[in-house]
């Protein structure tokens, strides 16, 4: 028998019992569609997390203040007792020539008034570069320069939230604010930069609320913002005037951050052992730090992504091999039901390959005609969903060839065993039987 | 030469532990051309060599020779292409396929084997049993006399030189059963050569040879006088 005349008889033959096939069929149809929108949720949420964190910048390299506690502590203050300072930050800048930036960040305790109203910002000292390494854009007027550091000058730049809590819609180029106080006047305003799924990966900061003022002027005027809080004592505040009086004093004011960019992606990693081996030698061998890699942090979690995508996926195939069974189970009844005509065709000349062929092929049309279907339902539910949960879903042809294969595969796998039954049917049996 | 040859046939059923022999050692030959009736109360081993003859079953010992070549140890392949090119048979209970109108079932054959497809023999066929205004019909929709045309012109879509029927008049009332072993004497006038399996004298006579089994062995085997 020919494969063109076994798949008109194989049709033929669900076209005749469109229920019982159909009923076969959902069951291709469900396991197919469900790895696809599966797979597609997962590529989409993939590229939703690649596409944030690149735009949070994957060539640079963050090193942050740790907080310490515990038997750590007593040692550290003796070896270490600044943390993290503006002079390791100049030693980073010194040895890593190859790196494109190298900028100090200080978070600090002030208020901020604005028409003695007081608002939530958080004040920020840091250089310029600060933008290009956040990857930030200016909105309006510009961002801190050089001169603004060298001559302290009392200038600030706000983020966009800080901005809208500040200033509301209102151009707050050439204005005034309080922080603590002293008086600020606002030079320029930052782009609302999009956080979302992004922070939790790369443990960044919301940049929206901050408000960027000289680096040197939040060394002398301010107090850090740690973790511990200390309340400024008088003690506190006369170390801070000794700080200002010599270079030397200037390098050991804590810092929170450094931010190292580089020149790509690839260079991350050993720009971070260049800084681990710095600053090990620096604090003496305490680990009063911590080297964040964003590149590393993406890659990690796409490899819990990846290792997520499978298992969904794996959870959906559960569908399709269960939609294999139905198949199993309606080709044996088939055959049972059909032994007088598996009598009659091998009676007239079909070798048990004949009939082996004819009932594989029955069980291969009903999961490919299925397994067709249930592509366009997964493409649709990925849609749906996309469209419901606002989730971004991205179909692949590799999914979809994919399950498609593997449905076709199940349609081989559970039609053998029935199709094997038909073919041992004895045919004098047969023709007797019914 | 002869047709179809058989020598000292044997067929042993495995029950359980207990064998049950259906057939004890027959010999006889078939020439091109005859007619031959097969006759025997139930038991007498008729169907069993019918089955053999008919390459659906293997004996357990003896030799059967059809056309020259011995085909009683063959693989089920080749028995599969020997049914399906050099027998055709006929049921008591005409075993078409229901949902297949009498030109598909006629054309059954032809989906096996080495043949093409030929619509043009099986109308031909269907048209020589006198069912030419019936090719779209479904068996549902016919006589029992009809089907059993529609289940001769099958045996002889693929022209084979045996027609092997079992019993082909068994549901068939006196009339109709008639008409049915007319076809087969004109088919058998054409040169094929027929073998039949029936209980009823009447039937046997339309035949040249009478082959009369009983306990598994041949008890006579003797011309038809008109």
């Amino acid at each position: 028998m020919g494969i063109i005349d076994a798949i008109r008889t194989g049709l033929s033959e669900l076209w005749s019992h469109k229920l019982r096939s159909a009923l076969t069929m959902l069951g291709v149809i469900f396991g197919v569609a469900a790895v696809i929108a599966m797979v597609s949720i997962g590529e989409g949420a993939k590229q939703e997390t690649l596409e944030q964190i690149k735009r949070m910048g994957i060539d640079v390299v963050h090193v942050r203040r740790a907080v310490i506690a515990g038997e750590l502590l007593e040692k550290a203050q003796e070896r270490s007792p600044y943390g993290l300072t503006y002079g390791d930050a100049e030693r980073l800048r010194s040895v890593m020539s190859f790196a494109k930036q190298v900028v100090p960040v200080r978070e600090v305790f002030a208020n901020v008034k604005i028409e003695e109203k007081p608002v939530s910002v958080k004040v920020v000292g840091t250089i310029p570069g600060y933008e290009e390494v956040t990857h930030s854009l200016v909105e309006r007027g510009r961002f801190l320069r050089w001169i603004d550091i060298s001559e302290n000058r009392p200038v600030c730049v706000l983020g966009a939230a800080a901005k809208r809590e500040l200033f509301g819609f209102d151009d707050p180029i050439g204005k005034m604010i309080k922080i603590e106080r002293r008086k600020f006047r606002v030079v320029g305003q930052m782009q609302a930069k999009e956080i979302g799924a992004a922070k939790a990966f790369a443990a960044l900061r919301d940049l929206n609320s901050d408000v960027y003022i000289p680096i040197t002027i939040s060394m002398t005027d301010f107090q850090i913002f740690t973790q511990q809080a200390v309340p400024a004592t008088m003690q506190t505040l006369r170390e801070m005037y000794q700080r200002m009086r010599s270079r030397q004093a200037r390098d050991k004011t804590p810092i929170s951050e450094v931010i190292i960019q580089v020149e790509n992606e690839s260079a991350t990693v050993p720009a971070a052992s260049i800084i681990r081996s710095v600053l090990n030698r620096a604090h003496r061998g305490i680990r009063d730090y911590e080297i964040i890699i964003p590149a590393e942090l993406l890659r990690q979690s796409q490899e819990t992504q990846r290792i997520f995508n499978i298992v969904m996926a794996a959870i959906a195939s559960i569908s399709l091999l269960v939609g294999g069974i139905g198949i199993m189970n309606i080709m044996l009844a088939t055959v049972s039901q059909r032994t007088r005509e598996i009598g009659i065709r091998r009676c007239v000349g079909a070798t048990r390959w004949d009939i082996i062929r004819q009932f594989m092929l029955e069980a291969l049309v009903i999961t490919c005609i299925g397994g067709t279907i249930g592509i366009f339902a997964g493409i649709g539910g990925a849609h749906a969903i996309a469209d419901y949960a606002k989730w971004r879903t991205v179909v692949s042809v590799q999914a979809v060839v994919i399950s498609f294969s593997v449905a076709a595969l199940v349609g081989v796998i559970f039609g053998l065993y029935p199709a094997v039954r038909a073919a041992m049917v004895d045919p004098i049996e047969a023709l007797r039987y019914g | 030469m002869a047709l179809i040859e058989v020598y000292n046939l044997k067929k042993t059923y495995q029950i359980g532990t207990v064998d049950v022999p259906a057939l004890r050692g027959v010999t006889f030959s078939i020439d091109p051309g005859e007619f031959v009736a097969v006759m025997g109360p139930s038991g007498s081993g008729k169907s069993t060599l019918m089955n053999i003859i008919g390459c659906l079953d293997k004996p357990t010992s003896g030799k059967y020779i059809l056309d020259g070549k011995d085909v009683s140890r063959l693989s089920d392949w080749a028995r599969a292409e020997i049914r399906n090119s050099k027998l055709g048979f006929v049921f008591q209970s005409f075993n078409l396929l229901p949902r297949m109108t009498a030109l598909a079932n006629t054309l059954l054959p032809m989906l096996y084997g080495s043949r093409r497809r030929n619509r043009k023999a099986a109308r031909e066929a269907l048209e020589a049993v006198g069912l030419a205004h019936r090719l779209h019909h479904t068996p549902m929709q016919m006589s029992g006399g009809e089907q059993q045309r529609v289940a001769i012109a099958r045996a002889l879509v693929n022209n084979p030189p045996i027609i092997l029927g079992d019993e082909p008049t068994g549901n068939l009332d006196t009339a109709t059963g008639r008409e049915i072993m007319a076809i087969f004497r004109k088919l058998n006038e054409d040169g094929k050569t027929i073998i039949i399996v029936t209980h009823e004298l009447d039937i046997a006579r339309y035949a040249r040879r009478i082959l009369r089994f009983r306990d598994g062995l041949l008890e006579s085997d003797e011309p038809v006088v008109d």
